[in-house]
């Protein structure tokens, strides 16, 4: 083994398939991307360089703004109900006391399988202010608490998100389940020697252990939550007007709406920009959480 | 390491046998194209619509009649996806463009920048083309930059707001309406009877505009096409009168709480099913709704503030005229020919709309008689509308301003967006556009 890890071109030989594909995947296309946004440019005719002008010209778009926020608030609702929820859950499954764990193992991850399109049309259909469900279930319990949940031009972006939390919340659960599980059992029997009840065992013990685990589907559940779009397109149309636009909607409006390739690739390094910026916070506050 | 041997032994055939079927595809291709020379056939691909009775039927019809006139000409249809013509701009945009594709204006202007499609000015086919439109439809061909890009088949299309006769009888509302006070009266009736007023698929923004302007056209009759003029830098006094007009409409109640999600599917169902006794469409509904009402179906003109403008304007008509139509890439082997093939199909399209579908509003004039039954409502407009059209709107060229409007019109049909909202989006817009 050290004889290996001495021999510098054998490093390099074996790590040359993987460094060309990631390259030429990823690296190459963000490397244009960001070249591309230099210049105003309708995807046919000859790029016209412009400098910074689609970035000074994104920064007053009135868009870029409504696009953040419904970003952020995309993020926050999947890190609670997924992470939050799937924590939960988890914690609850991986108990063997509990009766039907398999079963609700396989129904929770059910709805990751499903199409998306399937789901957006489900929830379309739950949401429909007269004859969707959860309007229909205020109405025969009493409650006066009827609501048009896709049209609110300040609210839909939540009845939006949590569909996809909803969705995926399957898959959070399966990574946690599978980092629960992780633990070795005798740590969790010595806390309960040392007096620990069975809740105050999992918050001093199987939490903390987690750490790795939880920084992982943080990164998921805010990134995906930035760059929210399937949803949206699906169940409004970016609407009312441009209420429910998101950073990618933006990215698909102006490339393939408007033929404003340029402004669409300063949008998409905005985009990923602010994408490993909030993965790199995110290492760093468990990375000091670690150290403290 | 035998099964490393034979691994790799199996990997050099499959790669040898791919190689080997890939040539002979090559050679297929290459054997099509000298018969077609062999033959004196000029192989043409066209990319067109071809998905329903509305656009398989008149470019089935056009084909059928070239073999007879052009028989030296074959046709490979490639069938177009809706998709906004991104599947056109793909072919652009890898060299691939067919000889001739079916498209629209804001396509056609990407493409008369980068050079993927033929200026038709000068060909006598186009001379020809020109002399046999019908009166007033200018705008469809030639484009706003004077230019002629590609061959229409179809007229000016519009908007109208379709009505249940039946529905307006029983709830007691006369007709015809024809201020926007006597609409709000109606949608408030229609209301409290257990009816959605006006259905509409406003998911779709295309429509939320088109009634919008169906409002801006009774106080200006270009319509929207206005907003494009340089220098214009605040929304003028008669789109905010419309933008008012629409708001009270909303506030009556015209439209169904859950418009803005609600697809064409959606919509027209509700009113065929007559729980809505209102519908906004384009005038090719026309055959749909007489089919699903009968009889009990019409079309009504967009009321104004005051009946003076109603009667004055009456007869501006809500649709604008933007070149579209059958046109020429440039790298096409037989650019010629494309030309008169282009210019064939757009006529004989328009011929079998006119003498089949009995619709009026085609591009080119025909001397053959309609050979089936037109609906009455088709009839009305062909009598009544199109021989005493004052105007039509103009359309808009600038994208981000038609964005704006696209997305504040839809905004107007929710509770909570203002007026004041409207026009401060749309300033915005026409500040960056016009400015």
């Amino acid at each position: 083994m050290h004889k290996y890890l001495s021999n510098k071109t054998a490093i390099v030989l074996f790590m040359l398939p993987a460094l060309l594909v990631y390259s030429i995947v990823i690296f190459y296309p963000v490397l244009q991307t960001v070249y591309r946004s230099l210049f105003e440019w309708d995807g046919l005719s000859e790029a016209v360089f412009i400098g910074l002008g689609n970035y000074s010209e994104l920064m007053g778009d009135p868009l870029l703004l409504t696009s953040l926020r419904n970003g952020l608030v995309f993020a926050v609702v999947l890190v609670v109900f997924q992470i939050g929820l799937g924590t939960v859950l988890a914690l609850v499954c991986a108990d063997p006391k509990v009766k039907g764990r398999k079963l609700l193992k396989t129904a929770y991850f059910i709805p990751v399988v499903l199409s998306v399109t399937v789901v957006c049309q489900l929830w379309i259909a739950i949401y429909d202010p007269t004859n969707g469900l959860i309007n229909r279930l205020f109405d025969m319990l009493g409650i006066p608490y009827q609501q048009n949940w896709l049209s609110s031009p300040t609210h839909s972006i939540i009845a939006i998100a949590f569909v996809n939390a909803w969705q995926y919340m399957g898959y959070q659960f399966a990574l946690l389940y599978a980092g629960v599980k992780s633990i070795p059992e005798q740590y969790h029997e010595a806390a309960t020697i040392d007096g620990c009840s069975k809740w105050m065992a999992h918050r001093v013990v199987t939490l903390p252990l987690m750490k790795e685990t939880f920084k992982f589907c943080f990164i998921i559940a805010i990134t995906s939550g930035i760059g929210a779009f399937v949803q949206m397109l699906i169940m409004t149309n970016g609407g009312p007007g441009t209420s429910n636009y998101t950073l990618t909607f933006m990215i698909y409006r102006y490339a393939f709406m408007e033929s404003n390739y340029g402004y669409a690739s300063a949008v998409s390094v905005v985009l990923v920009a602010i994408s490993l910026l909030a993965t790199l916070i995110i290492n760093k506050v468990f990375d000091r959480n670690e150290t403290a | 390491m035998k099964t490393k041997l034979r691994n790799t032994r199996a990997f050099a055939m499959i790669l040898a046998a791919a190689l080997f079927l890939a040539a002979c595809g090559g050679n297929a291709a290459d054997q099509t194209e000298s018969t077609n020379a062999e033959n004196g056939k000029i192989s043409l691909k066209v990319y067109a619509q071809h998905f329903d009775d509305d656009t398989a039927g008149p470019f089935d019809y056009a084909v059928e009649q070239l073999k007879t006139a052009m028989p030296n000409v074959e046709i490979e249809l490639d069938e177009a996806v809706q998709d906004g013509y991104q599947k056109l701009k793909t072919y652009a945009a890898t060299g691939n463009l067919p000889d001739i594709y079916f498209t629209d204006w804001a396509t056609l202007q990407t493409f008369a920048k980068s050079q993927n499609v033929v200026v038709l000015d000068d060909y006598e086919a186009t001379e020809a083309f020109k002399s046999n439109m019908n009166p007033g439809l200018e705008t469809r061909l030639v484009a706003p930059d004077g230019h002629v890009y590609a061959f229409p088949d179809t007229g000016i299309e519009f908007q109208l707001i379709y009505y249940n006769k039946e529905i307006f009888e029983k709830v007691g509302i006369e007709t015809p309406i024809k201020t926007v006070n006597q609409m709000v009266d109606a949608a408030k009736k229609l209301k409290e009877a257990g009816y959605v007023p006006m259905s509409i698929f406003a998911k779709e923004k295309w429509i939320t505009t088109a009634l919008y302007n169906g409002f801006v056209v009774r106080e200006q009759p270009q319509g929207l096409g206005a907003l494009g003029e340089d220098g214009l830098t605040a929304l003028p006094e008669p789109y905010v009168t419309a933008a008012e007009q629409v708001k009270a409409l909303q506030q009556a109640g015209l439209f169904d709480a859950n418009a803005t999600n609600t697809n064409y599917d959606q919509a027209s169902s509700m009113f065929y099913q007559e729980k809505a006794a209102m519908f906004v469409n384009g005038q090719w509904e026309i055959y749909s709704s007489q089919e699903k009402l009968g009889d009990k179906v019409d079309w009504m003109y967009w009321p104004a503030k005051d009946e003076a403008t109603y009667e004055a304007s009456k007869f501006y008509i809500n649709g604008a005229g933007s070149p579209q139509g059958y046109a020429v890439s440039p790298s096409s082997k037989n650019v010629d020919t494309a030309v008169e093939v282009a210019a064939f199909l757009a006529e004989k399209a328009a011929e079998y709309r006119y003498t089949q579908l009995g619709s009026p509003i085609v591009a080119s004039k025909t001397d053959k008689p309609i050979a089936s039954d037109v609906p009455a409502m088709m009839q009305r407009l062909a009598t009544e509308v199109l021989p005493n059209a004052d105007a039509y709107s103009v359309a808009l060229n600038k994208t981000e301003i038609q964005n704006a409007v696209n997305d504040s019109t839809q905004s107007m049909l929710i509770d909570g967006f203002t007026v004041d909202n409207f026009v401060e989006n749309l300033n915005r817009a026409l500040k960056k556009a016009n400015e």
